[in-house]
């Protein structure tokens, strides 16, 4: 399989979702932030907030993983 | 696990409430609860005396508060004297005390800014003492002191040339570099000349040094003042608090002790309004660990007398949903009940998670770090952290799941082969057991097997909590547990992973199986199931912080031999290896703790337990003294 090919897919298999979860983050974390200036006792619930989008990068990667192993297998 | 608690409801005769308030706080078991009134059976209401008395208490509070906070004063969990302090005394004394405390607190505070300023001035103090000691005096005209900002050196080769125009030799403008990149000028003209150089520097946006407030007049003359006070500032500095630590030796220990015994007192007027009364008799409820009633009976009995009656009211007569939550476990799964506390308490007569919490936070967590090294790392970190803090304080607490953590983290390392990524294997000669790094699919596959048998126990204790108050929730939590099953059975049957012959068995079960999860959990059913597999997926994430971690580790390594310099590349690679731990350290928490708030506790946690806080006498909070 052409190895550009193969790459480019991987890195945009991680990068976009990347993209995504930074976008996500940008937005979740300032509301965190504003929530946690007036109620700290949600330090809990902010820091899962702010860790759910990040499945979508964890995931694109193992997928990007999966493309290079098959791709090299 | 959730203590078992009672409720019980404690009678006597009105005038020896106060008493049995004081009993009731010096046992320190009692939750108390507002008493449910009934016929014949009035709230108690504060009298006009009581009522000031609260107002009066909470004033002093408040003044023996902003006391030991502005002195200083350690805190002290010393039981605090039985006798309440003469209130008009103690309060005097608390104003007094409080006013020149603060007085203190703030002259210090207005010195240390005003020291933090000059020092910003020291600079520039000594770059004009340069330039006035290496030119000739100047005795006459004007003197301007000037900074050029970072990038406006070219101004003052601009300056000199107008200058020289405009007044030939008639001038002298000296220049000293300063350590932040900014330039001092010294400028001396005639005294004729001035409103021209004002013009010029006007012109050229340059501005004399700012002097701080109090300072006017000419720089060259409040330059030497600010030199002096300067050196005056921490004689100053050292009389207040010198001045401070007297009062604290003076006051501290008395008003500590005064506090804790008012908040005590205060806190038995607050809890009359809780019962109710006759006129004659008065009656208090409130809820106990179930363990703890009988000795809780002795007791009023033998410090009030046989005139009380403790009854326990029975079990169907409160509901479960009122009843504060002692957590209590076994003192190895104790301090994961932080990460439980986390989140807002379990509900009365759920499940506590802490035990499943206590093996698979730490578990994951290794899992994902596993690396002998950072283990070890961890392992002195947290007892550092250990020593450097009390018991029953949060940080007694973080330190020992950092532990259990470290613990995991060394196993799994060893397993892994790994002791700060492959340096185990080049210099020491570790075997892996499983090798992550170039395993990463029977990596990912142990990662999402331990999601499933993560969810599955959540399902499984769903049910569990489920089944004696709502069976449909519970039938159908079971059914989506089965349904898992069944699916991944099915997958793995098609991959061939597992016998090809389950294919059609697990494919009928599921077809059986749906209608029957519809007809429990009702048309989001599907949903429900597409999250839960979801979420079984989502422990992809240690299978991909893992590789990560491990690969960032040999990254580190190979920086030695890639920058060509040996010495460049052991401090790069030692840097590499500090950021990874802190990754290493934070990633793995963060999300070990959503796997377990998300995907764990989604499938069983009941919130909304209210916190057991009996009463008792008042110590500061422990996490104060960590």
């Amino acid at each position: 399989m052409d190895i550009l090919a193969v790459t480019l897919s991987a890195a945009l298999a991680v990068g976009i979702p990347a993209l995504a979860t930074a976008w996500a983050q940008s937005r979740i974390g300032p509301a965190a932030a504003a929530s946690l200036a007036e109620k700290p006792e949600l330090s809990t619930t902010a820091i899962i907030m702010v860790a759910i989008p990040e499945t979508m990068a964890i995931l694109g990667f193992v997928v990007a993983v999966l493309i290079l192993l098959r791709a090299g297998g | 696990m959730i203590l078992h608690m009672s409720k019980v409801r404690v009678l006597g005769p009105g005038d020896r409430l106060p008493e049995v308030l004081g009993v009731v706080q010096d046992v320190g078991l009692l939750h108390l609860a507002q008493a449910s009134a009934g016929p014949g059976l009035q709230p108690v209401e504060l009298s006009g005396a009581q009522q000031r008395r609260r107002r009066h208490l909470r004033r002093i509070l408040e003044d023996l508060d902003a006391s030991t906070t502005a002195l200083g004063c350690p805190e002290d969990r010393s039981p605090p004297s039985p006798a309440e302090p003469n209130t008009a005394a103690l309060a005097r004394v608390a104003r007094r005390v409080r006013r020149t405390a603060e007085q203190l607190q703030s002259r210090i505070g207005a010195l240390e800014e005003e020291r933090e300023l000059l020092e910003k001035y020291r600079p520039v103090f000594a770059a004009f003492d340069a330039l006035l000691t290496t030119g000739s005096a100047w005795s006459q005209g004007r003197a301007y002191h000037i900074i050029l900002r970072f990038g406006q050196a070219r101004i003052g080769s601009l300056l000199r040339e107008h200058l020289a125009e405009s007044l030939g030799a008639e001038f002298e403008l000296r220049q000293h570099p300063l350590p932040g990149g900014e330039t001092a000028v010294l400028l001396l003209v005639p005294a004729s000349a001035a409103g021209a150089v004002e013009r010029l520097l006007s012109e050229g946006r340059v501005q004399e040094i700012p002097l701080p407030s109090g300072y006017s007049g000419a720089p060259a003359e409040a330059i030497p003042a600010m030199k002096r006070r300067i050196a005056a500032i921490p004689a100053e500095i050292t009389a207040r608090r010198s001045e401070q630590a007297n009062l604290r030796g003076t006051h501290c220990a008395r008003l500590r002790e005064a506090r804790a015994a008012l908040r005590d007192g205060l806190a038995r007027i607050e809890a009359l309004p809780l019962s109710v009364g006759t006129g004659h008799a008065f009656v208090l409820e409130g809820w106990l660990p179930a363990d703890a009633r009988p000795g809780f009976t002795r007791r009023l009995a033998r410090d009030v007398g046989e005139t009380i009656v403790v009854e326990e009211l029975a079990r169907e007569r409160w509901a479960a949903e009122a009843a504060p939550v002692v957590l209590s476990n076994p003192r190895l799964f104790r301090p994961f009940e932080l990460i439980v506390r986390m989140m807002p308490l379990p509900r009365y007569g759920s499940l506590d998670p802490t035990p499943f919490v206590a093996v698979f936070f730490p578990m994951f967590f290794g899992l994902m770090l596993g690396d002998v090294g950072y283990g070890a790392a961890l392992a002195l970190l947290s007892l550092v952290l250990r020593h450097r803090s009390k018991p029953d304080t949060t940080v007694r607490a973080v330190s020992e799941i950092a532990g259990a953590g470290a613990a995991f983290t060394v196993v799994f390392g060893l397993i892994y082969g790994e002791f700060f990524g492959d340096l185990g294997r080049r210099w020491l000669g570790m075997r892996p057991w499983f090798d992550r790094e170039e395993s990463v699919i029977p990596f990912l596959g142990l990662a999402v097997a331990l999601g499933l048998v993560h969810v599955l126990i959540g399902l499984g204790l769903g049910v569990a909590s489920a089944l004696r108050g709502h069976p449909r929730v519970a039938l159908g939590r079971g059914i989506t547990a089965v349904m898992v099953g069944l699916v991944l059975v099915g997958l793995l049957a098609a991959l061939e992973v597992l016998p090809a012959a389950l294919f059609t068995p697990s494919v009928v079960g599921i077809l059986v199986a749906f209608p029957v999860l519809i007809l429990a959990e009702g048309i989001v059913a599907p949903v429900e199931l597409l999250s839960t597999l979801g979420h079984i997926l989502s422990y992809a994430r240690i299978m991909a912080l893992g590789t990560a971690s491990v690969m960032l580790a040999v990254v580190a390594n190979r920086m030695v031999g890639a920058l060509g310099s040996t010495v460049v590349g052991v401090v790069f690679a030692l840097l590499f290896h500090l950021v990874n731990f802190a990754l290493g350290l934070f990633s793995p928490t963060i999300h070990a703790l959503r796997l377990h708030y998300v995907e764990f506790f989604g499938k069983f946690y009941s919130p909304g337990g209210i916190r057991y806080r009996p009463l008792t006498h008042w110590t500061p909070s422990p996490n104060h003294q960590a």
